[in-house]
């Protein structure tokens, strides 16, 4: 009876306690296993797989490249930055369109709210980065297999699109963070402050220095483009020049010119637009292309924001940073640039006709457009489409390092110097000519002072719409006169030649980023 | 730079001094209440008497005859007793009979209604009389077979037919009088002889259940705050999205609604816990779910909101913002039944945007070009004045069914459910479908052992409109909108390239874009009861979703542009656009299984005990592909008979991409639910819980709460209080992890390889970081208190609930933006919390046989604020652009930024006055908030929040013979709404009104700077660009009639309710958008209005019929 009693509580507790080993087990069991998922069809550092190819840390150094196409790095507020503020542009487009954004950084002064100057900010922060970020896979990913060489080569190239960010940083802002590591705390990385331009313009040597001591010459044609050792020397020896470092500058420059790999070939007309893409003209181009299938991923839109404004068939782009009349008549009568350089419209009584022989609309928004990025007839048909994302960014010619050597050779001084820049600068000259000997005569002066005037003359001029014009004269002080003439009396040089720090950046940084003085 | 106070400050303690007052003014409610009970009890008469030696007995008689009072005593009580004197002046009672009785062994007890008893000292036995009466309900009809019980004995009756009852009970008993569907009664018998007694209709809301996770509870065992909500209140409102129709219904529950076409509203619950997400989970019947869509609100039985902490800690990872559990109709025991639904209705925009029109415009845009020394425009060809609001809004046309079919026999439960619901969008082209269908079924193979089942089948169908309702409100009104079905107008020069003319891009992509999204959830279940206590369950979901999208892209329409100055008007057909064709599709599986074990045992003596154990988990599984072909020969027709990839050779240019998700979470849990004879609740959860979304270490977290609960009315010291039905008093504390909206495997370093490296024309693939991991990142974990009482009174037609909450996340998943940076930061960073009240009141009552009324109301304020954030990272979060700011010490995404003071009229005002270096006539004027004498960025601050910290609604239904009304009101308050869509400055756009009256001249106007977009002072982020969201919306007014069963019988029906309502009838806003709904989908960003899809006003007519 009592034995009776102890089996039937124990069948009673052992229904429940079976049921509950069940889902205990169930739940145990299955825990483990359930939660071990796996990302789909997405990449993580030590899933992908990092091809051989022609240098192990190349796809980290390609996301670097990718960031020059950026909006933020090489368009929009870049254009703006460069160009629409000098006296050689104007915003463009229709009379509000860009909003006070855009109004702004062509008539003074610009804002810290303004948005072209946080996205300037952030573009030029994630390039520099990325270039970070390959440095530290060089030296701390030991799961890549590679050789001194490579790793030496992948810190070359690196350290060169670092430099050189810093570089438009330093012209951008004066006072930026000084990033020369990755950093892996974000906390760290938040609080740093500001560098000088001094301690900037030392990292840009430094970097730029490394990368001509280790980049090659030339690649082969699968990297058309790529960094080289003149590429580093150039930008060195503007940063050079932008520091009043002559004899660096010079040397830098002349290094370039005696490489044999750059010459003044090209005919002036050729140097822009589809077919003057990578010629023995080009120092550093930023590439892009594009396909009938892919019009814009592989492009960059620089060409297209400031491309005719038109209806239909004229509609190329946005229309902004257009040529001012003041660049139009710099030019020397006859300089067969001017036409190359700007894109005037059809009037009335006189036709407007492009490099491909279409004569542009009445009624145009601007009279005058950036003719150098005009796109060829010919990509139109291809890629169907007028979107012009496919052409190359020309950041830094061969005309432009020659003329840098001729003024930090003039600015050295000395008979035989100014005779060593004036010929730099007539070779520039007899190249524009095109033969033509009525026009464009050699330069004769042997006055330091008429030959300083003749080379800025000449840079406005041959690098007409090329980025140069507002840095070159803020850093010959020329900045108030020029706008004083251009009509925009609220430029103040003491202000206005950087950039105010974006609010949103100090704000995020809790005041620990200081604006910059004036603003 | 010191921070001064911040007078937003001063505002919120008025809110707090408003709160506090509708408090105070409760507890006075109830107090009254209460005192009311008191003065019952202290009735004062005075008697006079003058009786010289006279036996007692008379002498009782001479006070009965000179007072109401009456004697009840046997005649032995009075034989010890000789003649007696009794001369007193206006005394009491007591005093009167304490001298008669004096030195007798009588002892008296006053009873109510004047009725006094004597009894022999020591032998005070109660005196059996017979008590006769009627029941009746509260409409005076007898409720025959009504029980009357003596308290405390087994001596009982039953009613007669007509209601009327003779019992036998002592004189000082209680009767207990029941009935089924009357609430019990207990009436003190007092001596009397007659006792009628009018029954209330019984409040079985206290033992309603409630859905409290993996089981259900009495409401009034319940310790934490969950509001129960019945579908029929959902229903009346002909909302195709049920969570809409909550609004204002539950204190706590803020619920913004998006007047799209079949789109979900956003719901918050007490305010915002995460920087993340801050939506609600969803379960329906037991599971998790994102949205509820796939649901019929005519299949609805109720939604059941949980919003403190204990009370989802159950639900674990996905419930930490609260949970809106869903329970859907099952067949009535017993009958079988077909309803059928119908709602027809039309749905309006009231209040339009008030934008200028074509003479409004050229005179603003010439007074703009001429601030900006522009040339003039020529407006010669632009002559039209076009509204385009107007033409893209219509009135739009909402039809929903329902046909539900039910039948419950002794073995099986079958409910089956249609729907059809069918929603055009007021704006133009805008429609969605919805079909579902639902099959539920239930067998009981055994007593104890059951299994079912359900199918949840849903198809919708939705042609998304190809423009924004920002299109129109930035077209200018000059241009005409066509000349043929062909041919359309573009907009001027200026402002060609950013805006499209929407009437020719709502024609040209007329359903050019199909979206088909099915579903399939199914359900089986086993339920076996064994050994009486315990409870097995185990039920396995699956929730199967594909949808399949197909979309044209039609050959452009011939584009007129009008000449301007020199140019001429042209017409223009891109010879270069081609037709392409896209078709996509997205497939996902999720399961999720519940094994549950509950005991369940009424262990004697009052004391009652349930136990749960569970363990469930939840995979899902997605992927997608999608692809496009562009045709470069022939076109493709616009017919969608042709809409698929294969109709493009596969020469033409090819797009395709895919991609796929996977993830899971697990947890195990037990529940305790004790109670001791109903009064004393005990509720406590522990629950384990498993994210595949972070690293292995850091994956589990441990959960639980507990609450309390004391149902005071329960109590021996509450029978006193008649006018008290129920008083509990309860209070949890609970906490829970928190995961929800945050993305899989960000403690893993991701890489995007999406975009590429060019060299010449070769492209290589370029990798890059997608943001900087953490690989430490853990839950978040929301923790809170939650302390309220729930009371009933004045027979049960007053309700009153008060709930204090305080709430807090720690550790909250964040994505961070990093100064100087373009990758995001995952990371654990800081706390927020959430802390508020909630009131809700209740008035249900009758006045005659045909009236009777009910009023509810509730209230609720919930203050946020950031604990801390960033401390190890020391700086701030900034949303939108910089408008909205997160950081310690204020609510979260606040708006911060400058606060106008009015306009600068002159140079001298400005030399005057704190401006900027670059200020203006005609600019802005902002507060000088530091005091330092000039305009700074230090000068910003804080302007308000985005996220209402008030709700409230009331509802007051009256029901008169077979017509129903309903009015429901909702409303919020203390939050500002941004004019967003006023700052876009990137072209020249239409402007709004407002600029009619921009400043031109001093003295012109102190509100509205210049028109000059070079002015970008004026496009800071201020005061000026906020308004006050405050608003109180009729949310539905509702007439309805119920036929009578005798008029029904006659053709079959049970019954049928016929009614006409209308939403959104009336606002009382000084918002200047389309509605005044905050806009609160984006957290740290959150407020601005960009011409938000306005939420319409419905006006529907409907029909309800049960055979």
């Amino acid at each position: 009876m009592k034995m009776n009693l102890k089996a039937k509580t124990g069948t009673k507790l052992l229904l429940p306690l079976v049921a509950l080993g069940i889902i205990l087990s169930m739940g145990l069991s299955s825990c483990k296993k359930l939660l071990d998922t796996n990302p789909q069809g997405a990449y993580d550092e030590s899933t992908f797989p990092f091809p051989g190819g022609s240098g192990p840390f190349d796809e980290y150094l390609f996301g670097a490249y990718r960031d020059l196409r950026l909006f933020d790095v090489h368009v929009w507020g870049y254009l703006h930055a460069v160009s629409i503020r000098s006296d050689d542009a104007d915003k463009g487009s229709t009379p509000a369109d860009g909003g006070a954004n855009s109004l702004q950084m062509d008539n003074f002064p610009v804002l810290s709210n303004n948005g072209l100057v946080n996205a300037l900010w952030t573009g030029h922060f994630g390039l520099i980065n990325k270039c970070n970020n390959a440095i530290f896979q060089v030296g701390n990913n030991t799961g890549i297999i590679s050789t001194p060489e490579q790793k030496i080569g992948a810190l070359a190239e690196a350290r060169f699109l670092r430099g050189y960010a810093y570089f438009n940083m330093v012209r951008f802002f004066g006072n930026v963070p000084l990033f020369d590591r990755l950093f892996e705390d974000p906390a760290a990385q938040n609080n740093i402050p500001q560098s000088t331009p001094a301690e900037l313009y030392a990292l840009i040597e430094s970097d730029l220095n490394f990368a001509a001591a280790n980049l090659p010459l030339a690649w082969d044609n699968r990297f058309i483009g790529r960094v080289t050792r003149g590429a580093a020397l150039g930008i060195l020896a503007k940063a050079y020049l932008y520091q009043g470092k002559w004899a660096q500058a010079q040397s830098a420059a002349s290094t370039v010119m005696n490489s044999g790999v750059y010459n003044l070939n090209t005919p002036y007309a050729q140097i822009f637009g589809e077919s003057g893409e990578n010629k023995s003209e080009s120092v550093f181009e930023v590439q892009a292309t594009a396909s009938a299938a892919i019009t814009t991923a592989n492009g960059v839109q620089y060409a297209n924001v400031q491309a005719v404004r038109g209806n239909g068939i004229w509609n190329f782009g946005w229309g902004f940073n257009t040529p001012s009349v003041l660049l139009a008549n710099a030019y020397e009568t006859g300089d067969p640039r001017r036409a190359r350089t700007i894109l005037f419209t059809s009037t009335a009584t006189t036709p407007g006709v492009t490099i491909n022989g279409e004569t542009t609309p009445l009624g145009l928004p601007n009279e005058r457009y950036n003719h150098k990025v005009h796109p060829a007839t010919s990509f139109v048909n291809q890629y169907n489409t007028r979107g012009a994302w496919w052409m190359n960014v020309r950041i830094l010619r061969y005309a432009d390092v020659v003329l840098m050597y001729a003024e930090a050779t003039n600015e050295i001084g000395g008979d035989a110097n100014i005779g060593l820049a004036r010929n730099a600068v007539n070779s520039v000259r007899a190249r524009a000519r095109g033969g033509n000997n009525a026009i464009l005569p050699d330069i004769t002066t042997a006055a330091q002072a008429d030959m300083r005037n003749a080379i800025r003359q000449e840079r406005r001029v041959e690098l007409g719409m090329e980025h140069e014009r507002f840095f070159d004269i803020v850093r010959w002080d020329i900045a108030n006169d020029a706008f004083q003439i251009a009509g925009k009396p609220n430029f103040s040089q003491s202000r206005d030649k950087w950039l105010p720090i974006p609010q949103a950046q100090i704000d995020l940084t809790r005041g620990v980023l200081k604006q910059n003085p004036g603003y | 730079m010191k921070q001064k106070p911040i007078t937003f400050s001063d505002t919120l303690s008025d809110f707090k001094r408003q709160t506090l007052r509708v408090m105070r003014l409760t507890l006075c409610l109830l107090l009254i209440a209460s005192m009311h009970v008191y003065a019952n009890g202290y009735s004062q008469k005075n008697i006079s008497i003058n009786v010289q030696n006279k036996s007692l007995k008379q002498v009782l008689q001479e006070i009965e005859k000179s007072s109401t009072y009456r004697f009840l005593y046997n005649q032995g009580v009075l034989k010890n007793v000789d003649k007696v004197t009794l001369q007193v002046e206006k005394v009491t009672i007591t005093e009167a009979l304490d001298r008669l009785f004096a030195g007798t062994d009588i002892s008296y007890r006053e009873l109510s209604n004047d009725l006094v008893v004597l009894n022999t000292i020591g032998s005070e036995l109660p005196v059996d009389i017979t008590i006769k009466g009627k029941i009746t309900n509260p409409n005076g009809q007898p409720v025959p077979a009504a029980s009357i019980l003596v308290k405390g004995t087994s001596i009982g009756v039953a009613a007669e037919a007509n209601g009327t009852y003779s019992i036998n009970a002592p004189d000082d008993g209680i009767l207990v009088v029941s009935a089924v569907g009357f609430a019990t009664q207990e009436v003190s018998i007092n001596g009397r002889a007659t006792i009628n007694v009018a029954l209330a209709m019984a409040d079985l809301s206290m033992d309603e259940v409630v859905v409290i996770g993996f089981g259900t509870q009495r409401k009034r065992d319940l310790t934490g705050s969950i509001t129960s909500i019945k579908g029929e209140d959902l229903q009346r409102m002909p909302n195709t999205n049920p969570i809409t129709s909550l609004q204002g219904k539950v204190a706590g529950l803020t619920v913004s609604p998006s007047g799209r076409a079949g789109s979900a509203p956003v719901v918050r619950i007490r305010g915002i816990n995460s920087t993340n997400s801050a939506s609600p989970v969803y379960v329906v019947d037991g599971v998790l779910h994102d949205n509820i869509e796939f649901l019929n609100p005519a299949d609805i039985e109720s939604i059941d909101i949980l919003r403190d902490p204990s009370s989802i800690a159950i639900y674990g990872l996905r419930g930490a913002n609260g949970v809106i559990a869903v329970t859907t109709k099952k067949a009535e025991r017993g009958k079988t039944r077909i309803n059928f639904q119908s709602t027809v209705g039309i749905q309006t925009v009231q209040d339009k945007i008030s934008v200028v029109d074509a003479n409004g415009f050229k005179q603003l845009y010439d007074a703009q070009l001429a601030n900006l020394n522009a040339a003039p425009f020529d407006y010669t060809n632009y002559n039209a004045n076009t509204n385009w609001q107007d033409l893209v809004l219509r009135n739009a046309i909402i039809n929903t069914n329902n046909l539900s079919i039910s039948n419950n026999t002794d073995k099986a439960t079958t409910l089956l459910n249609i729907g059809y619901t069918y929603q055009d969008g007021v704006l133009r082209n805008d429609n969605h479908q919805r079909f579902l269908v639902r099959l539920n079924e239930e067998i009981r193979i055994h007593k104890n052992f059951k299994v079912g089942g359900e199918i949840n089948g849903t198809f919708i169908k939705d042609n998304p409109p190809a423009v924004g309702i920002t299109n129109a409100l930035w077209a200018a009104p000059i241009v005409p909108v066509q000349e043929d079905a062909t041919t359309y107008y573009s907009m001027p020069s200026f402002q060609r390239a950013q805006v499209g003319n929407p009437i020719s891009s709502l024609n040209r992509n007329d359903r050019t874009s199909i979206n088909e999204d099915y579903r399939l959830i199914g359900t089986l279940f086993a339920e076996w009861k064994l050994l009486n206590d315990f409870t097995l369950r185990s039920t396995i979901y699956g929730d199967f979703r594909f949808s399949n999208n197909r979309g044209y892209n039609p050959l452009p329409f011939t584009v007129i542009n009008l000449g301007e100055g020199a140019a001429p008007t042209e017409r223009f057909l891109d010879p270069q656009a081609r037709t392409s064709v896209s078709q996509s599709s997205a497939e996902s599986r999720r399961f999720q299984q519940d094994h549950t074990l509950t005991y369940n045992k009424n262990l004697g003596d009052g004391h009652n005990l349930t136990g749960l154990l569970g363990f469930t988990s939840i995979y899902g599984r997605s992927s997608s592909l999608n692809g496009s072909r562009r045709d470069t020969s022939l076109n493709i027709p616009n017919d969608p008979n042709f809409w698929y990839l294969g109709v493009a050779n596969q020469n033409n240019p090819i797009f395709n991409g895919g991609g796929g998700s996977e993830s899971s979470i697990v947890g195990t849990f037990g529940r305790v639910s004790y109670s001791y004879k109903g009064k004393y609740l005990v509720n406590a959860t522990i629950r384990r819980d498993g994210s595949s979304k972070f690293a292995p270490e850091n994956r589990y977290g441990t959960f639980g709460s507990v609450g309390l609960g004391w149902v005071a009315s329960d109590e021996d010291f509450f029978d006193n209080i008649k006018s008290i039905n129920f008083l509990k008093f309860r209070g949890a504390y609970g906490t829970t992890g928190n995961a929800n909206g945050f993305s899989d495997f960000l403690w893993r370093p991701g890489l995007s390889n999406a975009s590429s490296a060019v060299f010449g024309d070769n492209i290589y693939t370029a990798v890059q970081a997608l943001y900087i991991p953490d690989s430490t990142l853990q839950w978040e974990t929301v923790s809170g208190l939650d302390i309220g009482f729930d009371l009933k009174m004045l027979d049960n037609r007053l309700s009153v609930g008060a709930t204090y909450y305080n709430r807090t996340t720690k550790g909250i998943l964040t994505s961070v933006v990093i100064p100087n940076e373009t990758r995001r930061f995952f990371t654990n960073l800081g706390e927020i919390s959430n802390k508020g009240v909630e009131i809700t009141l209740g008035w249900d009552d009758r006045i005659g046989r045909d009236f009777s009324y009910n009023v509810s109301a509730n209230f609720s304020y919930n203050e946020n604020q950031v604990q801390s954030i960033g401390n190890n990272l020391d700086f701030q979060i900034l949303g939108n652009g910089g408008a909205n700011r997160t950081i310690t010490g204020f609510d979260i995404g606040h708006f911060f930024g400058f606060r106008q003071t009015g306009v600068y009229q002159t140079t001298a005002e400005i030399a005057r006055n704190p401006a900027f270096s670059t200020s203006f006539p005609g600019d802005i004027a902002y507060q000088d908030f530091d005091g330092n004498g000039v305009l700074t960025q230090a000068d910003r601050q804080y302007l308000g929040t985005p996220f209402p910290p008030y709700n409230f609604g009331v509802s007051i239904g009256m029901q008169y013979k077979n017509f129903d009304v309903n009015i429901e009101g909702q409303g919020m308050a203390g939050y500002k709404i941004y004019t967003e869509r006023r700052t876009s400055n990137f072209a020249t756009l239409n402007y709004e009104s407002n600029r009619l009256n921009a400043w031109t001249t001093p003295g012109s106007t102190n509100i509205e700077p210049i028109l000059d977009n070079t002015r970008g002072n004026n496009f800071l982020f201020s005061s000026h660009y906020l308004e006050p969201g405050d608003f109180f919306r009729i949310r539905t007014i509702q007439l309805g009639y119920s036929f009578s069963a005798e008029q029904l019988r006659a053709i079959g029906v049970k019954s049928a309710r016929v009614f006409v309502s209308g939403q959104n009838v009336f606002t009382f806003s000084k918002v200047t958008g389309y509605s005044p709904e905050p806009q609160i989908g984006s957290i740290l960003g959150g407020g601005a209005d960009n011409g938000s899809y306005p939420v319409p006003s419905i006006y529907t007519f409907g029909v309800n019929l049960t055979f």
